[in-house]
């Protein structure tokens, strides 16, 4: 009963977004059973959309469940999306650099450990300011985005474009440093193992640990927390970091499984999608899962959308945003009064 | 004829009768004092003046005629201004902005005009502020300054000051004051609610008394001494409170030397229950112990460790109100990488978590489940909540801070009887509370909190009266 009205605000709030989506795209002129078809389609239709739906998940997944981790701290990060560009930079600094010639057994849990530590020490400046200089971590983790990006642009143009300087990109990740794809599939990389580990993982910390309670107790009332011995400050530059952490391999996996090189705009818009898939999973790390699903499939399914109902792929963006919009109005938990 | 009425006002707030037959009458060009316990209805009585609550029957009289005020705006439109203790400036707008806000065609003011109107408004009254300083730099004495200004420029006639002082530093207190005593040479109506004595006799012309929601006298100041406004407060009728335990006192446990802080101004104690009203450092009392506010000076010396605290606001400080029961229990236990029995390596046992939240609620008849969350549960279990939870640290010392505000009779005796049952048991209970009742029924020796510093009661004078005049600070006597 009460684990039935937990999944009922985020499965209406699809509904519903995708409702008022099929009245928009008839408004359009379009068939919006149609269109929403190919969409389905597109997103699950044959295993090849399976797998492409699965590896979009996969950084969705992993940046929503720190996002969902820190808003549960009453830390607003935003930063998702530079803390996914310095993890990807740092782990192909390492791979294409640092461990060029290393064999796979070290190469490649390198570069995922250096994308790891990278977010997570990105994200960490952020902590600092809070802590240390009372800055809103919305404003610095927001901008520390631009600088990320930037970081990456001059790496890309810079120390680590490819050897032949052709294109502002690195050179291709060794071998050694890339993530296996799984047996018998064509995209989907053994990455995703992790994926669906660490919800898991992550859901045992929030409520099967001290650190989980305190980390709950100071998103709740931090005044009552600090009364409770809990630092504040402590567990904010800690929620901080692990956030980094996921967003950071979430990067890394993305340079070592899909795209085997770095370049500017590499997975451009996860760390924001990333922001809806852990509300409309109501900051539950195992609601991240099915969320972080909805959305790659909607990525996924727009091209199909596109090419057999004429929909402009931007409406999936506009249905992505009924979503989030929806989400917000179903979906955040709602206070009770005593 | 007065010029303000309050006859006969009844006012429910759920459980609590918060007014019961108060009234109060304002002749023209007087100070009026209102006096009264915590909780007597001073603030429900002049917020009912003020439009801010709809009294359930009695009447509102201006000028002889009967009114409904329903907001502020319309006690305003009668000539009726409220200044709140903390200050209702925008804090980022000019001392000139602030004025003017709200005026009708204000929109658009040249600032050299705007500053020219703010400050003959502000010269009228007699206030020396610079127009064009931000609110937020002005201090506390100043803010209120201002306020009166603005209330007075926009043709207040009677003005309604809850507790200014309580907030001010003793030369602002002199400043406002003289103030006060302008205004009313200038035919003001005022009213005046203050817990100090000598603010009261040094400029009032008459005294009301609320207790319990009713006015117990109404008279003229003169004649009226420190002792007989002390029972006029909190009055000698009622029946003699409960006894204290009668236990040996034991080796000092808690030993307070010389506290200095930010609202503090040399606290030494041996351990006894405090009396004292709201606003005489209870609360940063409270923060000290529970180590969230910093020390000037002096040292707690903890010589019966640990601590625990029953914080007095139990919704804010004492618990985590999204959290479960259980969880709220052992949440001290998870600070530092989490205690034994229910933690282990950090992590959490489940077994453990389920037998100490089931013992909690057997043991205190809390009525709730492990997993409601904290706020479900109604003020009386909340608090019981808290009492097991302080009680899991086996503290040497127990600092109960009002620990039975808003509870029924119910849930009040079992809470005082568990801190009597701890003291028997050889805990030191340090009981701070702001009911007379409470503070005899539970304290041993007893001393009350005024502005900052200790008033020891003397062992032979353990009497609603004698606590009653040290709480106006009348020294003792």
């Amino acid at each position: 009963m009460k684990r039935a009205r937990v999944f009922a605000g985020p499965i209406a709030a699809t509904a519903v977004a995708f409702v008022v989506a099929g009245v928009w795209l008839a408004l359009l002129g379009a068939d919006p059973l149609r269109a929403l078809g190919a969409l389905v389609g597109g997103a699950f239709g044959d295993s090849l959309a399976l797998e492409t739906t699965a590896v979009r998940a996969g950084p969705l997944l992993l940046v929503g469940l720190g996002v969902a981790l820190s808003f549960r701290c009453g830390i607003w990060n935003i930063g998702g999306e530079g803390q996914v560009a310095v993890g990807a930079l740092a782990a192909t600094a390492v791979a294409t650099r640092v461990a060029a010639g290393a064999p796979g057994l070290v190469a490649l849990p390198l570069a995922l450990l250096a994308g790891t530590v990278a977010g997570a020490l990105w994200a960490g400046i952020a902590g600092v300011l809070k802590v240390g200089r009372g800055v809103s971590e919305v404003l610095s983790t927001i901008l520390l985005n631009f600088i990320a990006a930037l970081l990456v642009a001059w790496a890309v143009h810079g120390p680590l474009q490819e050897a032949s300087g052709a294109y502002p990109q690195s050179d291709a990740l060794p071998a050694a440093a890339r993530l296996a794809l799984l047996p018998d599939l064509h995209l989907a990389h053994s990455g995703l193992v992790l994926a669906v580990l660490l919800p898991l993982a992550i859901w045992a910390l929030l409520f099967r640990t001290a650190a989980g309670l305190r980390l709950r107790a100071v998103g709740a009332s931090p005044e009552a927390a600090r009364y409770a011995a809990v630092s504040p400050e402590l567990e904010t530059v800690r929620v901080l970091l692990l956030s980094g952490a996921l967003a950071g391999l979430a990067g890394a996996i993305e340079v070592c499984g899909v795209t085997g090189r770095l370049f500017e705009n590499l997975a451009a818009g996860t760390g924001f999608t990333a922001i809806a898939v852990a509300l409309l999973a109501r900051l539950h790390p195992l609601g991240v899962l099915p969320s972080a699903l909805v959305f790659a499939a909607l990525a996924a399914g727009s091209g199909a959308m596109q090419r057999s109902a004429a929909v402009p792929s931007v409406a999936v963006q506009v249905i992505e945003a009924l979503v989030i919009f929806f989400s917000v109005g179903f979906a955040l938990p709602r206070r009770e009064s005593a | 004829m007065p010029l303000v009425a309050l006859r006969d006002l009844h006012k429910r707030f759920g459980a609590t009768q918060a007014l019961r037959g108060a009234s109060l009458e304002l002749e023209p060009g007087s100070i009026h004092a209102l006096l009264g316990e915590n909780g007597a209805g001073k603030t429900t009585l002049v917020r009912a003046l003020y439009g801010q609550v709809a009294p359930d029957s009695g009447e509102i009289a201006v000028d002889g005629k009967p009114v409904a005020i329903a907001s502020p705006r319309q006690a305003l439109a009668l000539g009726i201004a409220l200044v709140h203790q903390h200050s209702m400036l925008v804090p980022a707008l000019s001392v000139a902005e602030n004025v003017v806000l709200g005026e009708r065609g204000s929109a658009f003011l040249p600032r050299a005009r705007l500053h020219a109107e703010a400050a003959a408004v502000l010269g009228r009254h007699g206030v020396a502020v610079e127009p064009g300083a931000l609110a937020e730099s002005l201090a506390v004495g100043e803010m209120q300054r201002v306020e009166i200004a603005r209330a007075l420029a926009r043709g207040a006639r009677v003005l309604v000051l809850d507790e200014p002082t309580a907030v001010l530093a003793p030369s602002e207190v002199s400043a406002l004051l003289q103030l006060l005593v302008e205004l009313r040479a200038r035919g003001m109506s005022i009213v005046l609610i203050s817990h100090k004595l000598e603010e009261i006799t040094a400029v009032c012309d008459r005294v009301t008394v609320l207790r319990a929601g009713e006015t117990v006298a109404s008279r003229p100041l003169a004649g009226l001494d420190a002792a007989q406004l002390g029972r006029l407060m909190v009055g000698d009728a009622l029946p003699p409170p409960g006894r204290p335990p009668e236990t040996e006192p034991g080796p000092v446990a808690l030993r307070l030397a010389g506290l200095r802080a930010e609202g503090l101004a040399g606290i030494e104690l041996e351990l006894v229950a405090l009396a004292g009203i709201d606003g005489n450092g209870q609360r940063p009392l409270e923060e000290v112990l529970a180590g969230v506010r910093p020390l000037d000076a002096g040292r707690v010396e903890l010589l019966r460790p640990p601590l625990a605290l029953l914080s007095a606001d139990r919704q804010r400080t004492g618990l985590v109100l999204d959290l479960s029961v259980a969880e709220n229990l052992v949440l001290p236990e998870a600070a530092h990488g989490g205690m034994p029995p229910v933690f282990h390596g950090g992590a959490l046992r489940s077994a453990e978590l389920a037998r100490a939240a089931d013992e909690a609620i057997a043991r205190f008849a809390i009525r709730a489940a492990p997993d409601d969350p904290v706020r479900t549960l109604s003020g009386g279990n909340q608090q019981k909540l808290c009492v097991a939870r302080a009680l899991r640290a086996r503290p040497g010392v127990l600092v109960a801070v009002n620990p039975t505000r808003g509870l029924d009779v119910g849930a009040t005796a079992a809470v005082r009887d568990e801190l009597r049952a701890q003291a028997r048991a050889g805990t030191a209970v340090l009981v701070v509370s702001t009911e007379l009742d409470e503070v005899l029924e539970l304290g041993q020796r007893i001393a009350v909190l005024f502005r900052g510093v200790l008033l020891e009661l003397p062992a032979g004078e353990r009497s609603r009266e004698a606590i009653g005049r040290r709480m106006l600070g009348a020294a003792a006597a």
